[in-house]
């Protein structure tokens, strides 16, 4: 994870975005005295926040949070001990006292009345059920991505969170940086003329399921608790290699892949572009190494297991009719014609979360609908998910977005949920 | 026997992946395909295999299994290793023989293996469990009794409302929020059938409960949207709320609730709310996307509390359009920085060409402040067209005008500027002056390219030494041969300091490399000639770049260049630009040469680290014995575990 060690505020964003010309890719500018952080935030004006699951990325994130004057961390949850203790020091240190929490069980902390908001970044297998925890006992939720291990889960994601009236944000910070916004503006304004290819660079398409390995020497639970390790995956006995969240259960259960590590990026992105962020392609086969989607505007989109950008990590590459433009982490473009990139903005590589948290915690606020909130994650799931499905079965599939159902097609239908383990629910 | 189990459990799944892995097929075919598999599965869940060979059959029956796997399921679902497996299948597999395998299971099993049956009963939404659903309410371990209030929410239907409702009054402190969880979904059921009544009775029933605040805002969220328009006094009342948590739910809905009725009654709200709330609210009318909000809106841009005020500015880039103009342009030379901020970014971003020339007109008579902001505006929306008054006003009077006109011809200037902004970079006095004329003159050569090169060429002849070092800058900015023939010319400048620039200059010679091979030539003559030691230093470092960027030298070329340089390459920091190039060059005397650099400890770990990413590429150059030597030597010598571990990772690939 790289940030650059770029920390700018909200307004550097905007002025960013306005730059870009990014007019509906920028968030609305709310005036802090509107949100009471101007000058010295009221401690009845902070946002108490709190963590689970809080690993490499989980740093990063909870660090993008505890730079915002307006958020109160006081509480961790882990399962395992070293975390929990290293992520205590971290606020701790913030706030020169010893006043962070820690727990091991996530109804502990969620049972907590004084907090208003949850980071979590549990490895995928826990994200779903976790923000489905956190939404019914009344918390607003940031939570690292992929989101949801099927299809299922997307939709009963948003139904929580519309239900609840929580606010959710994916992790999909690149939603909030600057060069994507102005591609997006590009697509969606008609300047490439009508949108005809997306390509989105999901390294790692292919998929496997997760399974039961040989059984190590359990810990004692305080060290690490291996059941609520495990949540709502299937059970199986303690294992070393399983503990690294990043490939536990990754994307889905039933046929886990790469594709959700990077899709819920870049296919993310592309949702955006086509402006389909409420519904899903209607068809996915897989070509090659390739996955070929199509939408129902007829706006094709290609899933690339190879690279072909030399723009960073994540790139996309949006192809109209009279032009293209291409970006990537490294925040610079390439172009069908210069004057496409005339307003492109400040350049801010290395994929920051400043501007996501922010957007996240004004929309705690506001009540308003974050950028990546639990609809717009839950269709740039599904079209990942399905994506998957169309590998693992190796043929095409027909998908009816309206229904949620592949057409006329039993085994992806029945891939679209996985039951979870007792007694963990959605 | 346990061998040929374990040997049987391996078939199957072998022909599990290949049934996977078909090839388009007719759906005839993967049906029978599915068949032949699922009868696999069974056998092995039938097999004394031990449960770790079982579990991912459980899975795959999840996509194969018909009635016929239910009878080898059911007895897993008490199984405690192998039941959230089963449960995958049995919650997956279509059809009645499932459904009463787990209503049996519900009635035999306890703790969490029961909760699990009862949660999978709940996505499949088995009405006939409902009335043992409706018995497990009352049953003493609260998590199962939380489970069966759930799954009665998720069926739905009059008989489950009933009993969650009649169960809320009495059920245990930690049941009740589920209980509340199931009205409030059976509700939904209700609400998405089209019966708003049986709806609105239940949230109305769980708003007044004694439930937590999570679920009463839930309730009145869903009373409010239940009711339509006639849901408008409720909403208002959750804004009028002193209960923050009331007030967030009312943001909410007023978001979801439809009809323009709606967006009139939370329009006229407005001015009733407390200030501190108003921008809130207003936020949430331009979230309804309704065309009427636009009046509300410009008028709360015009009058009002101040946060109001800039919220509406700022809604005004995505709701706005010209007309808006004037009032968001008065706003911003109101004096207030706050407003000032809010609406220049809003004229800034305010999408249209007839935005752009609305306040274009506005720049030819405009004077003093006024001026000032559009110029601001016209480059930050990069209006071309306004440059020639943008150039009338690079040399006012007024020092923010005079500025704001520099600052835009840094972000517009093109070759036609040129002249202009030279003439005014000799006229500059003092260093912030000449700092800022400095910034657009390299900004507009950047953009202008050789095209502004004549008008830059008289820097070079300057008295002025200062500004013969900025016309360096510029040079190497234009690039081509008639700039670099003046930087040439520099090196012999009579001022030292401008020798010095002049050989950083070509050092970093940016933008026709590698094509300028003149330059390398001046280079590699520094390098051996130069009159100071930086100069042969930098003459080293920028001749080693122009070989690495080189697209005109081959490989083999390139390695040559650097041995015919290896004795005058003798600091660390030169010697890495070598490694990068022989780096690059899959070839054995490239590795050669690596392994003569590695000899210096300064740079020993860097040449191993080339030598893995050398030999990691499968190349023509290099062949697999030179390769896996080479990458002993560095798994034998090399001191950092990720270096080392690349190299063995790489020499296993290559075996």
């Amino acid at each position: 994870m790289s940030k650059d060690g770029v920390h700018l505020n909200r307004r550097r964003f905007l002025k960013t975005a306005a730059q870009a010309g990014a007019c509906f890719a920028a968030p609305y500018f709310v005036p802090s005295s509107a949100l009471g952080r101007d000058g010295a935030v009221a401690p009845s004006e902070r946002i108490v926040l709190g963590g689970i699951g809080i690993g490499n990325r989980g740093r990063y994130v909870l660090s993008c949070f505890l730079e915002e004057s307006d958020v109160q961390f006081v509480g961790v949850c882990d399962v395992r001990a070293d975390r929990r203790k290293s992520v205590k020091e971290m606020a701790d240190a913030k706030y020169g006292n010893k006043d962070c929490a820690t727990y091991i069980d996530m109804r502990e902390i969620l049972a907590r009345d004084d907090i208003d908001a949850m980071l979590i970044a549990t490895g995928p297998n826990w994200h779903a059920t976790a923000a489905t925890l956190a939404a019914h006992a009344g918390k607003d939720v940031y939570c690292e991505k992929p989101c949801s291990k099927n299809i299922s889960q997307s939709l009963l994601l948003a139904e929580t969170f519309r239900r609840t009236g929580r606010v959710f944000q994916a992790g999909t910070q690149r939603r909030s940086l600057p060069n994507f916004a102005y591609a997006v503006e590009l697509a969606r304004n008609g300047r490439l003329g009508p949108l005809e290819t997306l390509h989105a660079h999901p390294g790692g398409l292919g998929t496997k399921m997760s399974g039961w390995e040989a059984p190590d020497p359990e810990p004692p639970r305080e060290t690490v608790d291996w059941d609520m390790y495990l949540g709502p995956a299937a059970w199986r006995p303690y294992n070393r290699k399983l503990m690294n969240a990043f490939h536990f259960e990754k994307g889905g259960g039933l046929v886990g892949g790469g594709c959700l590590e990077w899709g819920s990026h870049c296919v993310d992105i592309c949702q955006w572009a086509n402006n389909t962020d409420d519904t899903a392609a209607v068809e996915y086969e897989p070509v090659g190494d390739q996955l070929h989607a199509r939408y129902a505007n007829g706006v094709k989109l290609v899933m690339r297991n190879d690279g072909w950008l030399p723009l960073g990590s994540c790139p996309v590459r949006f192809e109209g009719k009279t032009g293209w433009v291409e970006t990537g982490d490294n925040a610079e473009f390439e172009a069908s014609t210069p004057k496409l990139l005339a307003r492109r903005g400040k350049k801010i590589p290395g994929y920051p979360a400043d501007f996501h948290v922010r957007d996240f915690l004004d929309c705690v606020k506001t009540r308003a609908l974050t950028r990546a909130n639990a609809e717009v994650a839950c269709w740039s799931h599904i079209v990942c998910h399905a994506a998957n499905i169309a590998l693992y079965l190796d043929r095409k599939v027909m998908f009816d977005p309206k229904k949620c159902e592949f057409i006329g097609d039993d085994e992806a239908n029945r891939l679209r949920s996985e039951a979870l383990r007792a007694p963990w629910r959605l | 026997m346990i061998l040929k189990t374990r040997y049987f459990v391996c078939f199957a799944l072998l022909v599990a992946i290949a049934i996977g892995s078909l090839s388009p097929a007719t759906a005839a075919e993967r049906s029978a395909a599915s068949r032949a598999k699922e009868r696999e599965l069974i056998a092995v869940l039938r097999s004394d295999a031990p449960p770790k060979d079982k579990a991912i059959p459980c899975k795959q029956l999840a996509i194969y299994g018909t009635a016929e796997a239910v009878p080898a399921l059911a007895p897993l679902l008490a199984d405690k290793d192998l039941a959230s497996w089963a449960l995958i299948a049995m919650e997956a597999i279509p059809g009645p023989a499932a459904d009463k395998a787990l209503r049996d299971a519900m009635g035999e099993l306890q703790g969490r293996l029961l909760i699990g049956v009862i949660n999978s009963i709940a996505v499949r939404r088995d009405t006939q469990a409902v009335p043992g659903l409706i018995k497990k309410l009352e049953a003493s371990d609260a998590q199962v009794a939380s489970a069966a209030a759930i799954a009665l929410g998720r069926i739905g239907g009059q008989p489950a409302a009933q009993a969650l409702v009649e169960s809320l009054d009495d059920a245990p402190a930690g049941v009740r929020s589920e209980v509340a969880e199931g009205c409030i979904l059976c509700a939904e059921h209700f609400l998405a059938q089209g019966n708003s009544t049986k709806a609105i009775k239940l949230y109305d029933t769980i708003r007044q409960a004694d439930v937590s605040t999570q679920r009463v805002l839930e309730a009145i969220r869903g009373a409010i949207l239940a009711r339509g328009s006639d849901g408008i006094p409720l909403l208002i009342e959750q804004l009028e709320s002193k209960d923050r948590a009331k007030l967030g739910i009312g943001l909410r809905t007023a978001r979801e609730l439809p009809g323009t009725d709606v967006t009139q009654a939370l329009a006229a709200e407005l001015n009733r709310l407390p200030v501190n709330r108003q921008p809130l609210l207003l936020l949430a009318l331009a979230d309804r996307k309704d065309a009427v909000v636009l009046p509300t809106v410009l008028k709360a841009a015009k009058n009002g509390a101040k946060p109001l005020r800039i919220t509406a500015i700022g809604l005004l880039i995505h709701l706005g359009s010209v007309s808006c103009v004037p009032a968001v342009l008065e706003a911003a030379l109101e004096g207030d920085a706050g407003l000032t901020a809010a609406a220049q970014e809003t004229l800034e971003r305010l999408p249209g060409k007839d935005v752009d020339a609305a306040l274009l007109s506005r720049l030819g008579p405009a004077k003093g402040k006024q001026r000032q902001l559009l110029i601001e505006l016209v480059a930050e929306r990069r209006i071309e067209a306004a440059l020639p008054a943008i150039m009338e006003s690079v040399t006012d009077k007024d020092a923010g005008i005079r500025g704001a006109a520099l600052q835009a011809v840094t972000i517009l200037g093109e070759a036609d500027q040129a002249a202009m902004v030279v003439k005014l970079l000799q006229e500059a006095r003092g260093s912030k002056a000449r700092a800022d004329v400095t910034r657009a003159l390299l900004a507009v050569a950047g953009r202008a390219g050789t095209a502004c090169l004549a008008d830059l060429l008289p820097l070079m002849k300057s008295d002025d030494s200062n500004l013969r070092m900025v016309g360096l800058r510029a040079m190497a900015i234009v690039g081509g041969p008639d700039a670099l023939a003046a930087v040439k010319t520099a090196l012999k400048d009579k001022k030292e300091a401008v020798k010095d620039e002049a050989v950083r200059t070509l050092s970093t010679w940016p933008n026709n490399w590698p094509e300028d091979a003149e330059a390398a030539k001046i280079l590699l003559t520094l390098t051996e000639s130069g009159k100071k030691t930086s100069h042969k230093v930098l003459g080293l470092r920028g001749y080693l770049q122009y070989v690495r960027g080189s697209k005109k030298l081959r490989g083999k070329e390139k390695v040559t260049r650097i041995h015919e340089l290896l004795p005058q390459i003798k600091r660390a920091e030169e010697k890495r630009l070598a490694i990068a190039v022989l780096g690059s060059v899959p070839s054995s005397e490239a590795l050669e040469l690596l392994m003569t650099l590695a000899k210096d400890r300064a740079v020993t770990e860097e040449v191993y680290s080339a030598i893995v990413n050398l030999t990691r590429r499968d190349s023509r150059g290099l062949s697999k014995d030179q390769r896996r030597e080479a990458l002993k030597t560095v798994v034998e010598k090399s001191k950092n575990n990720g270096t080392k571990n690349r190299a063995l990772d790489t020499l296993r690939k290559l075996r």
